[in-house]
């Protein structure tokens, strides 16, 4: 199967059947089924351990899995070098710990997926990288390195380095875990701007606030398995799972 | 509500600042180490100026011959008149400008390496590296454009040294590289032999690698062919090197966090792209110290190439202690020499490689 969109799942832009992954013979994610709506924002959350970020990580094959299948804008996810690259073209990341690059000055970081992956000009990849700069609202930082930013601005600019890839969908691994308290708004406000833009965002995160404004829909995970998932009025007020109460109660309670 | 109100800086106490405090604190500090503060004072004392005696004040400075040296300290007339030979061997005294150029083009190379401006200094540096054997070959041997050919038999000195030490790390980078990563490689063949050349050059005496290039190694050409013995040896000390810098990179390789790789990934990278645009330049950042430390002890093994008959300036100091003019024992200022040559060299290239480091440190640059 090569990579070719086809026009029956324009509605769901991510399918994900009957996921499986072992680590050796632990078994990580267990019959994970997911099915994702173009413009959708889904926040993932559940104890540390029970699979949420290898799931995400999954969908740009950071990760291999064992069975079950999985497709992104119709391109499904085998082990074929091309569709990997159509598939992470169109799929942007945000880590826990920035991930920068070290060796390269801000506007290196955001230019160097439009030059080298995308093959445009170098000027025009400077353009689009201050506008994303600017929309992250730290274009006077361009010409530093990542060690002389805050955290917050790194995990900005990391954000602002997915974007100029210009994808269509956003994954977030605990983009706020590793950040203060001061700088974790700043992070936020970007990433609900992002989302009010329709952007299509999947979100491991432990910030609830962030859930509640904005997430269509709330997915729990224990133990690799999807527990419960629903909008999340629902999900914060009448969950329905024990798990779900206790994980709640414990995140929640102070 | 309060103000909050910063406290200004006050300096430090006084009795922990200036060199009053320094030396009471680092030398004077309890009565064992005073004890020791004054042996070594004493011993000092007592060792330097005879040192210095027979090193200058009694010292031969001026003449040609042994004759020359009548009083009783060093006989630096001897290292004098043996300078050129050191230096360059027997190389043709009217074509030693091209080894003197090809010094000077090493130096512009290494001081264009970072200097250049940031956008194109990488491509450009790389790309004078890598000619940079070639040139020399080409300038050192000649045999075009009106250049005589000098036999690589008549070369030889400490220039020697230094061009079979930079000819050999020029060339064993990149494949060194390529080692490492072989040895990281997710494929079983690619990384086992990775795996046994980086073990096989590394776990052998680079003096039976001599021997084997010199020896051996002329028995697996084409019968009728004969490859000039500097190129066999250059060989070997390419494998030698590149054996020890697969192993320094691969430690580079595993100090860079998984987290790049990742990002790489993500940002849709292809697998050469990642590793040269990403992780290379941070690999060589982290291995830096490590690269130069294996780069001074090939320079100082280029100093075995005496057992196989090669003239460095080791060979070449042997050859003129053994001089029938020269047999007034000069083997303590000849191996002096020896020593402040190679210390200077290698003592520059520490300096030079932590100025390199800080270049390279983009970490914490403000």
């Amino acid at each position: 199967m090569t990579a070719v969109k086809s026009s029956a799942e324009a509605q769901d832009i991510i399918v994900i059947e009957n996921l499986n992954k072992w680590y050796g013979n632990f078994h990580v994610l267990k019959d994970i089924n997911l099915r994702v709506k173009k413009g959708e924002r889904i926040v993932i959350c559940g104890p540390s351990g029970s699979g949420k970020s290898t799931t995400i990580r999954c969908i740009n094959r950071l990760e291999e899995f064992q069975e079950g299948s999985l497709r992104v804008d119709g391109v499904e996810m085998i082990d074929d070098v091309k569709n990997i690259e159509t598939i992470r073209k169109d799929v942007g990341m945000v880590f826990q710990h920035f991930n920068l690059f070290p060796h390269l000055t801000i506007l290196e970081n955001l230019t160097l997926g439009p030059i080298w992956v995308q093959k445009k000009p170098k000027a025009e990849a400077e353009e689009i990288a201050m506008k994303y700069l600017e929309r992250v609202k730290i274009p006077d930082q361009a010409l530093k390195y990542p060690g002389q930013l805050s955290g917050g601005q790194q995990q900005r600019v990391a954000i602002a380095r997915s974007l100029c890839m210009n994808p269509n969908i956003m994954l977030f691994d605990e983009p706020t875990s590793a950040l203060d308290p001061e700088m974790i708004k700043e992070v936020l406000d970007v990433m609900v701007e992002l989302a009010e833009e329709g952007m299509t965002m999947l979100c491991v995160t432990h910030e609830m606030g962030f859930a509640k404004k904005v997430a269509d829909r709330v997915i729990f995970m224990d133990g690799g398995q999807i527990v419960e998932e629903n909008n999340p009025e629902e999900f914060f007020n009448n969950p329905q799972n024990e798990r779900t109460q206790l994980f709640l109660s414990q995140i929640l309670g102070h | 509500m309060k103000d909050f109100q910063p406290i200004a800086d006050r300096p430090a106490p006084v009795q922990t600042v200036g060199p009053v405090a320094w030396i009471r604190e680092n030398l004077f500090s309890s009565i064992s180490n005073s004890i020791v503060t004054l042996g070594i004072i004493a011993f000092l004392v007592y060792y330097i100026p005879p040192v210095m005696d027979w090193a200058f004040f009694s010292a031969n400075w001026s003449g040609t011959t042994e004759d020359a040296c009548v009083k009783e300290g060093a006989c630096w007339v001897f290292i004098n008149a043996w300078s050129y030979q050191f230096f360059y061997g027997t190389y043709p005294l009217e074509e030693v400008w091209r080894i003197n150029l090809m010094i000077v083009l090493l130096l512009i190379v290494i001081a264009m390496s970072f200097t250049l401006p940031k956008h194109y200094r990488m491509k450009a540096s790389i790309a004078a590296w890598l000619a940079l054997p070639l040139i020399g070959m080409a300038v050192l041997y000649g045999g075009w454009g009106g250049l005589e050919v000098v036999s690589t038999d008549l070369w030889g000195g400490f220039t020697l040294n230094v061009f079979m030490a930079a000819a050999s790390i020029i060339v064993a980078f990149p494949f060194s590289f390529l080692w490492a990563l072989g040895r990281r490689s997710q494929m079983p063949f690619i990384r086992s032999v990775s795996v046994i050349f980086i073990e096989f050059f590394r776990g052998v005496p680079v003096l039976s690698l001599f021997f084997m290039g010199s020896v051996m190694l002329p028995l697996f050409f084409a019968e009728g062919t004969n490859v000039d013995k500097l190129i066999r040896v250059w060989l070997v000390l390419i494998f030698f090197m590149s054996g020890y810098m697969a192993e320094v990179f691969r430690g580079g390789f595993a100090a860079v966090p998984s987290g790049q790789y990742e990002a790489a990934d993500s940002v849709g990278l292809s697998y050469w792209q990642k590793i040269l645009l990403i992780i290379l330049p941070q690999v060589i950042k982290i291995s830096m110290p490590n690269i130069l430390a294996t780069f001074v002890m090939l320079f100082k093994n280029t100093t075995f190439l005496l057992i196989i008959g090669i003239p460095e300036v080791v060979q070449t100091l042997q050859t003129a202690l053994s001089n029938s003019y020269w047999l007034g024992g000069h083997a303590l200022e000849g191996y002096l020499f020896v020593f402040l040559v190679f210390w200077a060299s290698c003592f520059g290239m520490s300096v030079l490689s932590r100025r390199i480091e800080r270049t390279m440190n983009t970490d914490k640059r403000d």
